[in-house]
């Protein structure tokens, strides 16, 4: 995509050097959404009607076929994606361009965005409809239908994007192979110990009779590894940050007679001198407020 | 020489009429963006969105949902001594760190009302599609709470102070405080007293014997304690001050742990993985 999907603005002219695809991660997310539906539709025709006794041979045939199919599925679709990744990587990555660099900073927010997309579908949506199912019925086993797919798939599915995002950078992005971010990995390593903290909630579910209250400390290791999300803000500030870097210098060719470049602000502020530069931003004693600059302490 | 005055009429689009525009592109223009450029930096600020709506939007309801959710689940837990407290504490949590990383980074100041709002839509989503659709749990039952009036006020607050010390002690108490009044008028009706078998009960309590949670019937609220047993009058207020209170340290806390997540932090990869992945050792060093 060049970006039609934007609105237009006038006397807008792009440069023809610089141009991102934005065809994959559209179909992503339709496909996502569809899956989810699909299968959100599946606990509705067949939750109550089929799932209830884990012994019942419908059970076996309608939920753990679902179970033995997804599992080595997205796993696998997972492995191979990874794989795929890092041995197409850049093999010269010290030096790529701006303009590629630029573009690869795009692809990674795509793959960030459709992890944030996966991980609302599980922490909230699929979350809220496990919680429902145990309010209503008496759990027999760990593999409940809520838990086949909100487990077992939605949680595969948004490692899959996660560990993708932090392959994809580490290998095609200089400043992320060069060091590991830290926030982008404890954006990704967080949720992803949701699952072996699994293990932990179903030995205490299994032994314990909590009543199904749903604050039970038993769950609060979701929790405190849900807390991890708040990272994906240091990794959007770090593309941010090389984002400012990358966009002048890409787009230079540009700048030079159009005329939304023309800024009279800008022309005016440098035009004032220093001394009507500060009057202009003098604080004022009114509120007793300090200027806006620095960070708020 | 230019005068401030001047400055102010450049900046200020119903002055300046060289940008008659009504697409925003006077803010491009005084941001310094080549067409080109903009119009790429807005497919990035709609990516950014889509990114921090989803992934706060299902974190803040996964936090809340297990530490406090049912609480928020059910008209009966709504009670006058717990509900107002927990509830708070733990909404105040992500709304403040989005707070910290939107104020700081890019001086917005709506970091919590986006938290609120995210949480509020997301909770809805799975209230309607999951507690109706699939179990038939009534509305009525399953009306959650909301935080909204709190977290405009701390962003008011933050607004005016540009202080997060100041915030956490005045929008964080307000959040806090406000929550009960609140949401009050949406479940007024709830609170109602009628007899049953004798005893006196709320609409609420009703409202959780007629639906009972099928897995565990003996699953009812929490029935308070105490010595103040007037009927809705000011122990409710008492839980929301205290609610206040710990909002002011809760807020502080999280600010800090959004001022920590939004570090832009690289920790330094060995020479060897480095020139495996591509970058040879003279560039590497």
């Amino acid at each position: 995509m060049s970006g039609d999907a934007l609105p237009r603005m006038a006397n807008v002219t792009v440069i023809k050097t610089f141009d991102i695809h934005c065809g994959l991660f559209a179909f992503t997310m339709v496909a996502l959404t569809i899956l989810y539906i699909s299968a959100r539709l599946y606990q509705q025709a067949f939750g109550f009607s089929m799932g209830l006794d884990a012994n019942s041979p419908e059970f076996d045939r309608y939920w753990m076929t679902l179970f033995r199919i997804e599992l080595p599925v997205l796993y696998g679709a997972g492995v191979l994606c990874w794989s795929y990744l890092f041995l197409t990587r850049d093999r010269s990555i010290e030096t790529v361009t701006p303009e590629t660099e630029l573009r690869r900073y795009f692809y990674l927010t795509m793959w960030l965005v459709v992890y944030s997309f996966c991980i609302f579908w599980t922490g909230s949506f699929f979350a809220d409809g496990d919680g429902v199912w145990h309010q209503t019925t008496l759990r027999d086993t760990p593999l409940t239908p809520s838990h086949i797919i909100l487990f077992y798939a939605t949680i595969p599915i948004y490692l899959f994007f996660g560990v993708g995002s932090f392959v994809y950078a580490m290998t095609r992005i200089p400043a992320f192979c060069r060091g590991v971010s830290l926030m982008h990995a404890i954006a990704v390593v967080g949720p992803f110990l949701i699952l072996p903290n699994l293990g932990f909630n179903e030995w205490g579910h299994a032994y314990w009779l909590t009543e199904e209250i749903f604050s039970h400390p038993l769950h609060w290791g979701f929790v405190v590894l849900g807390w991890c999300a708040l990272a994906l803000a240091g990794v959007l500030m770090q593309i941010v940050e090389r984002f400012r870097e990358l966009i002048p210098l890409v787009f230079k060719q540009d700048a030079a007679g159009s005329p939304t470049d023309a800024n009279p602000f800008r022309d005016a502020w440098e035009k004032c001198g220093p001394e009507a530069q500060r009057q202009r931003y003098k604080p004022t004693s009114v509120s007793g407020r300090r200027p806006i600059s620095g960070k708020s302490k | 020489m230019t005068s401030t005055a001047d400055i102010d009429a450049a900046a200020s689009p119903r002055e300046n009429t060289r940008f008659k525009d009504k697409k925003g592109e006077t803010v491009i223009s005084v941001s310094g963006l080549t067409p080109g450029a903009a119009r790429y930096s807005r497919l990035f600020d709609v990516l950014v969105v889509a990114a921090v709506v989803t992934i706060f939007g299902g974190a803040i309801h996964l936090h809340v949902m297990l530490t406090v959710g049912d609480w928020d689940m059910y008209v009966d837990w709504k009670d006058r001594q717990y509900w107002p407290l927990v509830m708070p504490v733990s909404m105040i949590m992500f709304p403040a760190a989005l707070q910290a990383i939107f104020w700081v980074n890019f001086r917005l100041p709506i970091g919590a009302t986006v938290g609120a709002t995210a949480l509020l839509i997301a909770t809805w989503i799975g209230r309607y599609a999951n507690w109706w659709i699939w179990t038939g749990f009534p509305f009525t039952e399953g009306v959650p709470s909301q935080a909204l009036a709190g977290a405009l006020l701390m962003d008011m607050t933050l607004i005016v102070l540009r202080n997060s010390l100041f915030t956490s002690i005045i929008g964080g108490f307000a959040f806090g405080f406000v929550f009960w009044p609140s949401n009050y008028s949406a479940l007024a009706p709830f609170y109602l007293p009628v007899e049953h078998q004798g005893m006196v009960a709320s609409l609420a309590d009703m409202i959780g014997y007629t639906f009972p949670r099928s897995n565990m019937p003996e699953y009812l609220r929490i029935i308070e304690r105490g010595t103040l047993r007037t009927f809705g009058s000011s122990v409710s207020w008492v839980s929301a001050a205290f609610a206040g209170f710990i909002c002011i340290f809760m807020h502080q806390l999280w600010w800090r742990l959004g001022l920590f997540a939004s570090q832009a932090t690289f920790l330094k990869n060995s020479d060897v993985v480095k020139s495996f992945m591509g970058i040879k050792s003279s560039v590497a060093s």
